[in-house]
């Protein structure tokens, strides 16, 4: 018996509506043929039987809309025992596994990574975790004096194996010396072996593993595997710095009035158009016109040519809880400020959600990166390959500064780039960031806003 | 490495019943492993045509005055609701195979961003409004809608409407999409300029290249054909 599905048509789209039973409870089906048309949002298809066999039973009404992965039909196979091998449905609901994008490390762009590989197994379901083998003693048990901890490093004792006796079981300096004294060593071994990490089956041929190696873990030390996000994100920073011949510029830019603008208008805006507004897309807005003007920036090196993009597709490196990803607004330079708000919202939310499509990760022709929020006043990015360059847009602070032979207290902001040199020079990289600078001390901004 | 795709532009307006027919014939072979993936680009004479979701009180126009004014109504096999294809207007019917697991969600914004990639080499800034609907849109204007249905759950067929130098008029004879409260615009009334199906085709043509990562090659002639017999029609 062979269960069909309502599919799997894309990860956005979780429920659809059955318009039409092809065939009926006694029709017999070949392999391929039609038994139902269903209808998503926008997208309609036929259903097509993945055995040959009669229609045994069918479970839902014509009209009736139901979430995907719902069996709807029973199909009885063609002279085939229960035991025959799994069919394959369309799509079967679990298929979020074969729907993961390929293998990051041959990703050619971005920094990859994928919505829809499943959420990174947590460190603590991990083994390789020195604690684990030990009994616990209370949370207060990891409070130890640093004397306690140079004593044990010094005698080459393992803590973990050490009675204490202090305030919830804390180990004292006590406890330490009566080991010592008592000419004891403590049985622990220093080495555990690391397991590798379950990464299922979305997993691409991982790198061979070093997880299979013993690793060395201090007193106090742990390991905790790499989720395989974060081993994407640790190939493709060294292979871009392995491969490009990175310089750094920064400008300072005086965002003055951008700032006054946001305070007066941000309720407005926010109301308006439901995002809210920051800094970041009148900083996208500024840099995409720059690479327009400058479009040796908005490349790529493909051999010995450098390609040059006319689109500009904007990456925008956002941090989640499984690390970093670059979702991607593709066609950027044809939007407003809004609409590059809208994009960043939408994409951050789904990124931070998971939700992102392979597709969303990929084709980025230049990067923005935003650390400010957590205070940073200047950053050296790495390039996000194949990219010639990456800015960043750190935090805006009041500084003293000298406007018109006076010091004055001016919001201000350090914007830099990593650029690739071998595909352009100091001169044109500091040219692309004066007009970044440029566009962003001199544009009305409020005439952008849709307000 | 793109992949080598077809690219088809049957000339002048091509009859909607035809191209109908032969799109759904190309998609059987694509879906048959014969053909490469496929973008048809074309023109049609004015016709309403109605999605699986479109409502009967959504065409608004008795089929006499459709008629009276040069025009046909066709119920067809794509999702979503009314809509008119007419002169001035560039349609594109991908042929695409989404293979064994697709994402049908994923493509429509693919096809969105072909669309707003390739007005913004015309300079037009247009936007997606995901929290309305599928499509590309200024403001509250829809100026390119999107439908698709997949054969056998993986082959496109249907596809995309982007008004150049459109006759809005016709809108007015149905409810377009289904959005009473939504406005349709066109690429020559945004610009303020005419702007003709020709001058769009090739940064469509682009825009589709880069984002779906093909190389085109022209198709057959007995392919393009089949697109301009009269016998054809179904």
């Amino acid at each position: 018996m062979t269960s069909i599905q309502m599919p799997q048509l894309g990860e956005t789209i979780v429920e659809g509506t059955i318009l039409k039973w092809l065939k009926h409870e006694g029709d017999a089906v070949v392999r391929d043929e039609a038994l139902f048309e269903i209808s998503t949002d926008k997208v309609d298809t036929e259903v097509p039987s993945p055995v040959a066999g009669t229609v045994t039973k069918i479970l839902v009404d014509e009209g009736a809309t139901v979430p995907v992965g719902t069996i709807v039909m029973e199909v009885a196979e063609e002279g085939a025992p229960a035991v025959a091998a799994a069919p394959v449905a369309p799509a079967p609901a679990g298929a979020a596994a074969a729907d993961a994008p390929p293998a990051p490390a041959a990703e050619p762009v971005g920094v990859v990574v994928a919505s829809s590989i499943p959420a990174p197994a947590a460190p603590v379901s991990q083994p390789a975790h020195v604690a684990a083998s030990v009994p616990d003693r209370g949370p207060r048990s990891q409070i130890l004096s640093p004397l306690v901890r140079r004593l044990a490093r010094e005698h080459s004792l393992d803590l973990g194996q050490i009675a204490g006796t202090g305030t919830g079981g804390r180990i004292t300096k006590n406890d330490v010396l009566a080991v010592i004294a008592s000419g004891g060593t403590t049985a622990a071994p220093a080495v555990v072996t690391a397991t590798a990490p379950d990464l299922g089956t979305a997993e691409p041929a991982a790198p061979p593993a070093a997880a299979a190696q013993p690793i060395q873990l201090g007193v106090g030390d742990e390991a905790v595997p790499m989720t395989h996000i974060r081993r994407a994100i640790a190939e493709h920073m060294l292979a871009s710095t392995q491969a490009t011949a990175r310089a750094w510029t920064l400008v300072e830019v005086n965002v003055d009035h951008l700032v006054r603008l946001r305070e007066r208008v941000k309720d407005d805006f926010e109301r308006k158009h439901g995002v809210k507004l920051t800094y970041l897309p009148m900083v996208v807005r500024a840099t995409v016109d720059a690479l327009q003007a400058f479009p040796d920036v908005n490349a790529r090196l493909d051999g010995e040519n450098i390609v040059r993009h006319r689109l500009v597709n904007m990456g925008i490196a956002v941090s989640y809880d499984a690390g970093l990803i670059v979702p991607v607004i593709k066609g950027v330079d044809g939007m407003n400020t809004v609409g590059v708000a809208r994009a960043i919202a939408d994409l951050a939310a789904r990124a931070r959600a998971h939700q992102l499509t392979p597709d969303e990760v990929q084709g980025a022709t230049f990067t923005i990166t935003n650390p400010g929020p957590y205070g940073s006043v200047a950053s050296v990015p790495i390039i996000n390959q194949p990219n010639v360059g990456i800015l960043s847009f750190d935090a805006i602070v009041k500084r003293a500064v000298v406007v018109d032979d006076a010091i004055a207290i001016r919001s201000m902001v350090n914007i830099s780039m990593s650029w690739d040199h071998r595909v352009i020079d100091g001169e044109l990289a500091t040219r692309f960031l004066a007009r970044v600078r440029q566009n962003l001390e001199t544009w009305d901004f409020a005439e952008d806003l849709g307000l | 490495m793109p992949r080598a795709a077809w690219l088809l532009r049957p000339p002048g307006p091509v009859p909607y019943d035809a191209a109908n027919a032969a799109m759904h014939r190309l998609a059987e072979r694509r879906l048959a492993g014969e053909i490469p993936d496929t973008l048809i680009l074309l023109e049609h004479p004015p016709v309403f045509t109605a999605g699986r979701r479109a409502k009967d009180d959504e065409l608004l126009w008795d089929p006499a005055s459709v008629q009276a004014r040069g025009g046909i109504v066709r119920k067809i096999d794509r999702g979503g609701s009314f809509t008119f294809h007419g002169p001035g207007q560039l349609v594109g019917y991908p042929i695409i195979d989404l293979g064994t697991t697709p994402d049908a969600g994923g493509y429509l914004r693919r096809l969105e961003d072909v669309v707003i990639g390739a007005c913004a080499e015309l300079g037009v800034s247009v936007d997606r409004r995901a929290e309305v609907q599928t499509g590309v849109w200024h403001g509250d204007d829809k100026v390119c809608a999107i439908g698709v249905r997949l054969l056998r759950a993986r082959v496109t067929l249907h596809g995309f409407a982007l008004n150049c130098d459109t006759d809005l008029s016709w809108f007015a004879g149905i409810v377009a999409c289904g959005l009473p409260d939504r406005g349709v615009t066109s690429l020559s009334e945004l610009t303020g300029r005419a702007i003709r199906v020709e001058a769009v085709r090739p940064s469509v043509e682009r825009a589709f290249a880069s984002r779906f990562d093909v190389a085109f090659e022209d198709a057959p002639d007995e392919i393009v054909e089949a697109f301009t017999v009269a016998a054809d029609v179904a």
